[in-house]
């Protein structure tokens, strides 16, 4: 940059070359790659999980009761084994295995919850704004109505009129409850888009709607659909445990959530079995805090103000 | 004129230096800059966008912009050397000693206050608790000052016009009697007529209180009309700096002979390419290529265009012009021809057809034949796809690709039309290339197309002043080299007299003056075109804008106008205004 270009570089001038490289390459956020990496963490525990432990060990009575994690011991002074690096629960199933089978199950409906929420946000929000008339009308007060509406409340009369569901199905009931804000956002954006002379041009040439909107428009949109999907899979996902700890949603099928019902319903608090609810939500904790950064850096990308050089 | 050499400077600028640090290295946006402004004179800052002439004016306010820093020399206001002063200092010293007027008025003043608590505000943040009738009368002093009346200190800015908010922002700035006024391109969004009150408002006042006034712009004319001294900025560095009489007659240095010579004159030479008459390409069809019929358009309970009906044959092609100020229904005519906005009453014809009922490949005809120019380039592609995308997909949509290199060698050839150099330009992002650059693409693109008939809506209003001769002489150009009729649509009347072949004068959705440009452009007959035409500022001092002096009222003008009936001033082979 300046003369002394063969002279050493000093610390502070490496951490300004640092901040200018980030500042050039978005993309190189640090929240970002941390958040991704947390997240990458969860689906890396239930790959390598699923290859290199014993799954049957997540059914009853697998295993001695209430065992300690490694290094610990329970209030019947039994110490933690190596057959049981997590410990076990109240009904002898392997903590470890649970988490195996349970983590990426709890994301999963979050990600299906979400990706289905986005997709009715995208049509919805896209027809809206491109449309209008009636079909905004109607779009727009529908999505505003449901917006008022508590979503747990609904789910749990839902959930318990249909006892047992599959992961899929709770994913379909949660995802009619996200659409609503992407709807907004994706309307609001194609509103004002519509108007740019990008737009007008593409009529210009003759260009289909379906052209206008999903190869013209739809591009730019991509930061705010990564944004909002990521919200929108917090939200799915703090839905699902919500139901999961009330008891409902799967019956049968370990999830994060349902470990911590049967905890509670245990009576592991008073037990100091601390580790049958303290790991399930230390993941969900790792879980949320690495959405909450990707979020942050997602911010940062679409939207270069925030983005600081010093 | 007091003598220059006894007028203490109020603001002396001594080897300025500014630079941005950014991810490339450091930019030097501003090179040992040396200047005084002396009390009472107006100096006037000019160049290109990018020149380094606001952020001189930001500097001095101490405002400058993250990361940019002034990395040397001084700026001394009267006896306060400004870049020593501290945070606190320097706010009792914004507004009370240095006052900045902004470009753009309408986003300057809050939305949810009304005016004159605004102007409060200013006071009482350098002088403490004042009491209410005391601001009030002060406020009102202000306003009057500036030529609105009081009762608009209980407005809100969105019932003031653009000119008004722009003259609310002097009166605020000079509420407190600065020793400097510091107007950044203060008129750029206003239209002509609006501009002339304006910079007249601005030289009454500082007149009166007898400040400096650094007035920042790009537009030779105003510059002339306006200032006492100039300063020609380029890239940073100040290229020449002398009285405007000195700089006007005599200019040394070649790019300012460049900036005086790209405001286009009525009546001086053309700026076109003289001769080349090619012979255009035949039209196939017998039926006009355009024509209106009593086509009038509303918004709710507004007119924007009073029943208008006319033809255009467009078996040889020509430059219709429409002119007039913001707001006289220019645009909407624009895309009521694109077929963007369906008259409420009459039909377009376009050869024949009804460009409102029209089948699926009709429509797909008609858009290959009626292409347009815009006015923001930066809008007009999209940010995602490289500029090709925009050349690429319409000659592909409209079937005229016979294989990718035929597309390739005909973007080239378009570009290189346009005195584009295809290599560059084509592979790259739109924010990569200048709003110059994107516009003759924009111009290449229309080019490719051959349409019949070219709608350009403003096509140089947002280039700089030294491009425009050269944009609009690549649109000339192709009148008769390919064939195409084109609709002018323009504030400035300058270029229409040049351009056209025909112009027609809008007044409020009405056609007042109509006929070949060197009748209508060159001696008005209706008192708006001669509104119009007196309020351009020229760069040249014998014309004087200040002939009307002080009683200058276009409002009066404006009402004479309306009451006036249309002139016809002679017609033209090819195209045929109905008369009303």
């Amino acid at each position: 940059m300046t003369s002394q270009d063969n002279m050493p570089l000093t610390r502070a001038e490496k951490r300004q070359a640092r901040r200018i490289r980030r500042f050039d390459n978005p993309w190189m956020n640090p929240k970002l790659i941390w958040g991704g990496v947390l997240l990458l963490t969860i689906a890396a525990i239930g790959i390598i999980g699923r290859l290199a432990w014993d799954l049957d060990m997540v059914f009853t009575g697998s295993a001695q009761l209430k065992l300690p994690p490694l290094g610990f011991e329970n209030l019947r002074g039994q110490p933690g084994q190596w057959a049981h690096p997590l410990g076990t629960d109240g009904g002898g199933r392997d903590m470890l295995a649970l988490i195996v089978i349970g983590a990426p199950n709890t994301l999963f409906v979050g990600l299906l919850a979400s990706l289905i929420g986005m997709s009715i946000g995208i049509f919805l929000g896209f027809s809206a704004g491109f449309l209008g008339g009636r079909i905004d009308d109607t779009i727009r007060v529908s999505a505003d109505v449901m917006i008022t509406i508590p979503p747990l409340l609904i789910l749990v009369v839902f959930q318990s009129a249909f006892g047992d569901v599959t992961l899929t199905m709770m994913a379909l009931l949660i995802a009619g409850f996200v659409w609503q804000s992407p709807t907004r956002l994706i309307r609001a954006q194609v509103l004002s888009m519509k108007q740019s002379g990008y737009v007008q041009m593409a009529q210009l040439s003759g260009a289909s709607t379906s052209h206008i909107m999903f190869r013209e428009m739809l591009p730019n949109l991509v930061p705010y659909l990564f944004g909002s999907f990521i919200a929108s899979v917090t939200t799915s996902i703090v839905t699902a445990v919500g139901l999961e700890v009330l008891g409902l949603g799967p019956q049968r099928i370990p999830t994060l959530g349902r470990t911590i019902y049967e905890a509670i319903n245990a009576g592991a608090l008073i037990q100091n079995l601390w580790w049958w609810w303290g790991i399930p939500t230390l993941l969900l904790g790792v879980m949320f805090i690495g959405l909450l950064l990707i979020n942050l850096g997602l911010d940062e990308v679409s939207n270069p103000r925030l983005r600081k050089l010093s | 004129m007091p003598d220059e050499t006894q007028t203490k400077p109020v603001l002396t600028l001594r080897d300025l230096c500014i630079e941005f640090p950014t991810p490339k290295g450091v930019v030097q946006a501003v090179k040992a800059l040396s200047l005084d402004i002396r009390k009472g004179r107006r100096v006037g800052f000019i160049g290109e966008s990018g020149s380094g002439k606001t952020t001189t004016a930001l500097a001095v306010m101490q405002m400058l912009a993250e990361p940019g820093r002034v990395s040397g020399g001084q700026i001394v206001l009267e006896e306060t050397d400004i870049l020593s002063l501290g945070e606190e200092d320097m706010r009792r010293t914004r507004l009370a000693r240095v006052a900045y007027i902004p470009q753009g008025a309408m986003n300057s003043l809050n939305p949810v206050m009304r005016v004159e608590p605004q102007m409060w505000d200013a006071i009482i943040a350098h002088e403490g608790a004042t009491d209410r009738a005391t601001l009030k009368q002060r406020s009102d002093q202000a306003l009057v000052s500036v030529g609105l009346p009081h009762h608009t200190g209980q407005l809100y800015p969105h019932e003031l016009s653009g000119g008004m908010k722009q003259r609310v922002c002097i009166a605020m700035g000079i509420i407190l009697n600065p020793e400097l006024i510091i107007a950044d391109e203060p008129t750029s969004a206003l239209d002509v007529v609006t501009q002339r009150q304006v910079i007249q408002t601005l030289k009454n006042i500082q007149a009166q209180i007898g400040s400096g006034l650094m007035m920042i712009g790009h537009d030779m004319g105003l510059m002339a009309q306006t200032v006492d001294e100039l300063a020609v900025l380029k890239d940073g560095e100040m290229v020449e700096h002398g009285t405007v009489q000195q700089i006007l007659e005599a200019p040394k240095h070649p790019y300012t002979k460049d900036l005086i010579s790209s405001v286009p004159l009525v009546g001086g030479d053309s700026f076109l390419n003289p001769g080349r008459k090619a012979d255009a390409p035949k039209r196939a069809s017998s039926e006009p290529l355009l024509k209106f019929e009593t086509v009038r358009k509303d918004y709710g309970p507004v007119t924007a265009l009073h029943p208008l009906s006319f033809t255009l044959h467009g078996d040889t092609p020509q430059i219709i012009s429409i002119v007039g100020q913001s707001g006289s229904g220019k645009s909407t005519m624009g895309s009521i021809m694109l077929g963007f906005n369906p008259p409420s009453e009459g039909r377009v014809l376009f050869e024949g057809q009804d460009i409102q009922r029209m089948n699926g490949a009709q429509s797909l005809a008609f858009r290959k034949n009626v292409q347009a120019v815009f006015q923001d380039p930066y809008a007009c592609f999209n940010p995602f796809y490289r500029v090709n995308h925009a050349l690429k997909f319409p000659f592909k949509r409209f079937g005229l690709a016979q294989s990718d290199a035929h597309t390739q060698s005909a973007m080239e050839d378009a570009c290189a039309a346009v005195g584009l150099d295809p290599d560059l330009v084509l592979d790259r992002y739109p924010h990569q290339l200048s709003g110059g650059q994107r516009q003759r693409l924009i111009v290449a693109r229309a080019l490719m197309l051959s349409p019949k008939l070219l709608i350009a809506d403003e096509p140089v209003s947002m280039v700089d002043a030294s491009l425009r001769a050269s944009i609009l002489s690549n649109i000339y150009d192709l009148k008769d080299k390919y064939g195409i009729s084109i609709l002018y649509i323009t504030h400035d009347l300058a270029t229409a007299y040049h351009v056209s072949d025909y112009v027609m004068v809008l007044f409020k959705g009405h056609v007042v003056e109509a006929g070949p440009p060197k009748q209508v452009i060159g001696s008005p007959q209706h008192p708006y075109t001669q509104l119009l035409i007196n309020s351009i500022p020229w760069p040249d001092l014998a014309r004087s804008w200040g002939d009307g002096g002080d009683n200058w009222d276009p409002s009066a003008l404006e009402a004479q106008a309306e009451q006036t009936a249309t002139e016809y001033r002679g017609d033209v082979a090819g195209f045929d205004l109905i008369r009303a």
